[in-house]
């Protein structure tokens, strides 16, 4: 009888987990294995097992520190100004006000751009020659000379964090919007009735009752963030000279331009393990706090 | 009610049949732009018109990632009949054992007499054997402006490295955005970085880029660091700094708005520009040479290619025919921008003996001065060569390398893959 139970269960379970092993756990476990072998364009017909040499080849390159601090970098601070922007937008669209449909419409808009797409605008966007924005800016006289927002080592990074923000931004709005909307209306009330202002409403009530919503937000986009190499492929391919690779965009160029999948796979297992840890650790953390996930 | 859905179901049936008849051939190119496409669109669909019942599929992925997408639908067999196979991926796409061997049918194609000398031995550079019929011959060339020349004083190109730096050099002035040199830094600038740097030598192997003719690693002679100064000066003194992040797309524009009027490019390049710039403003010229007297031009060729695992092999076969056939041949070139592979095309066509075609028959008739030399396309480290050699360049036009430190990594990179 049990057993029966037992069966019953796991048939009803079948379809789900057929979708995601297959589309998910097996490329997972493949990518896996071919990290630990020589899988490339011109191997194909003697591929064997070759241990660690893929990852001591990704730690030995002189570039992969650089790299390593570029991802920190791009993620920190696209997600801090993506989290915060999109909370200043979600507090502006809060009231209902006439158009709020059409405005929340427009505003989501770049999130339903492909980000391949977005990078390859945005590269024509800020070319230091005869980009658009250069050529504004020179008109309202704010600049002399142009910028060469991505072909300055210094200033690349800064500037294909500054389309990320601006990608990223609906994302936040979109998810803060909904959990404000959540808020009863009775505990704003009751405040205006002790006398709390903005501020103290703010950090009081409004901050800690959509906190779970801004912890689960900012973990998927720390994720996300750190799995996108598409606005960078598209606007400066992780150049120049490395100043905007960071470690998704160096797998893409490994497995493309050297057409080298196995170390490009190695590179995929380093990402997906500091993911891991990074996930454990943060769900650890939170799910410590006073409120559920 | 039965009779009806019985005659509704037979309708589908039948109609299911005839989309079902319909043969459809899926065909990838790698130089996409968005007159080549037209272009190709153009010949496809003449191709359907004699054919009814095929439809050709063309697939048309940005150039930068071309190679690397083929690469991956091949290797995975997803469905293509047509490959556009050039001659950096001749090599690796041959290997990976993904390319019909054409011989069989070049055998029975009457129109092979009629290819140009050498179009076919190229084809046959790996193992022997043709994986693809050219279309289209490609080497590049000096494309000057005349217009911005002429307004600073120089009637004509220049004929030498050095005396292009100088021209370019005085043509710049940042504060009127007026530049010289046309700067590739993205994209695979091999060959514009070697143009340059080969050009201090006078004796190249005519079948390695790398190597001299007493088989030494060019990245460890002295003519190296020469040539790869004088090409860090010309971005430096003559070129926007935004050039380092410049590809193909950028270097047009740049040359058809004018202000980098210098710009080695080729003949697909006359096709964008014969929409965009009067004729009169622009000429192309034989490459300038270096100290050496010589320049290293490269061979390049692309054309079709059938994958071996293909349904429809003969039918592929016949697009290929058509596709080369003369009065075909002869649109594509004129306006896509290229040198026809039909000895037939030149005698009919008299734009192809126009002055635009003057810098590359200078370039063909004086072997003494242009030799063509073959890249190592076949060495498996060729595509990581094409990334570190972009990375690596970049960091020395930035500052972060020097020139003795990166030719010193470049002839490691190369002795490692087995070069020498």
């Amino acid at each position: 009888m049990r057993l029966k139970r037992f069966l019953f269960i796991f048939s009803l379970m079948i379809p789900t987990l057929g979708l995601v092993g297959i589309l998910s756990f097996y490329p997972t476990l493949k990518g896996i294995i071919l990290s630990f072998q020589n899988y490339t364009v011109f191997t194909f017909n003697r591929i064997e097992f070759i241990g660690f040499d893929n990852y001591i080849e990704v730690f030995e390159d002189p570039v992969f520190p650089e790299i390593v601090k570029n991802t920190i970098f791009w993620i920190l601070f696209s997600v801090l100004f993506q989290f915060l922007l999109g909370f200043s937008l979600a507090l502006l669209m809060w009231k209902p006000f006439r158009g709020r449909g059409i405005y929340s419409g427009l505003v989501f808009y770049p999130w339903a751009l492909s980000g391949f797409a977005i990078g390859l605008v945005w590269s024509w966007l800020l070319n230091g020659q005869f980009g658009v924005v250069n050529d504004l800016l020179m008109k309202l006289h704010i600049i002399r000379n142009n910028i060469n927002f991505l072909s300055d080592p210094k200033k690349a990074l800064f500037s294909v964090i500054l389309v990320n923000v601006w990608y990223g931004i609906p994302f936040f709005a979109i998810m803060i919007l909904a959990a404000l909307q959540s808020i009863p209306r009775s505990l704003l009330e009751s405040a205006d009735i002790d006398g709390a202002n903005s501020i103290a409403k703010l950090f009081k009530i409004v901050i800690p009752y959509i906190k779970p919503t801004i912890v689960n937000t900012i973990l998927l986009r720390i994720i996300w963030v750190m799995n996108f190499p598409d606005i960078i492929y598209g606007m400066t391919r992780g150049g120049p000279a490395d100043s905007t690779n960071i470690l998704s965009v160096y797998m893409i160029n490994i497995a493309y331009y050297e057409s080298n999948f196995s170390k490009s796979s190695a590179v995929g297992v380093i990402i997906l393990s500091i993911l891991f840890i990074y996930t454990t650790f943060y769900l650890k953390i939170t799910s410590k706090g006073e409120f559920e996930i | 009610m039965k009779l009806r859905f019985l005659v509704l179901s037979l309708l589908i049936f039948l109609f299911s049949f005839l989309i079902a008849e319909e043969i459809t051939l899926n065909m990838i190119q790698v130089f996409t732009s968005p007159l080549r496409t037209k272009v190709l669109e153009k010949i496809i669909s003449d191709f359907e018109k004699m054919h009814p019942g095929v439809k050709i599929n063309l697939i048309s992925p940005p150039y930068e990632t071309a190679y690397q997408k083929i690469y991956l639908m091949v290797s995975t067999n997803q469905p293509l009949d047509i490959v556009e196979v050039g001659d950096w991926s001749l090599s690796s796409l041959a290997s990976m054992g993904k390319l019909e061997n054409l011989e069989p049918y070049i055998a029975k194609w009457e129109d092979k007499k009629y290819l140009l000398p050498g179009v076919l031995d190229s084809a046959r550079i790996y193992k022997g054997t043709a994986y693809l019929i050219p279309n289209a011959v490609y080497v590049k060339a000096l494309f000057y402006r005349k217009d911005i020349l002429e307004k600073y004083g120089y009637k004509e190109p220049p004929k030498t490295v050095e005396e292009m730096y100088e021209m370019a050099k005085n043509i710049t002035d940042p504060s009127k955005n007026q530049y010289g040199f046309d700067f590739r830094g993205k994209g695979f600038p091999t060959a514009f970085i070697d143009l340059i740097m080969t050009s201090y030598f006078d004796d190249i192997d005519p079948s390695n880029m790398y190597l001299t003719k007493d088989g030494k690693l060019i990245f460890e002679d002295p003519r190296a660091k020469k040539g790869l100064e004088m090409y860090v000066k010309l971005y430096r003194d003559t070129a926007p700094r935004d050039s380092i992040n410049w590809g193909f797309d950028e270097q047009v524009n740049a040359f058809a708005s004018g202000i980098t009027p210098l710009l080695y490019q080729d003949p697909d390049t006359l096709g964008l520009l014969k929409d965009t710039l009067p004729k009169e403003k622009f000429g192309i010229a034989p490459l300038p040479v270096g100290p050496s007297g010589k320049a290293y031009p490269t061979f390049g060729f692309a054309g079709w290619g059938i994958t071996s695992y293909s349904k429809h092999k003969d039918l592929a076969w016949e697009f290929i025919k058509y596709f080369n056939s003369p009065e075909v041949n002869a649109y594509w070139c004129k306006e896509y921008g290229a040198l026809p592979v039909d000895k037939r095309v030149y005698d009919m066509d008299p734009y192809f003996n126009s002055e635009f075609f003057y810098g590359w028959k200078y370039m063909f008739n004086h072997p003494e001065i242009y030799q063509f030399t073959a890249y190592p396309l076949a060495n498996e480290k060729w595509g990581e060569w094409n990334n570190l050699h972009e990375k690596t360049m970049q960091k020395v036009l930035l500052g972060k390398m020097s020139i003795d430190e990166v030719l010193k990594k470049w002839a490691d990179f190369w002795k490692k893959a087995g070069l020498k």
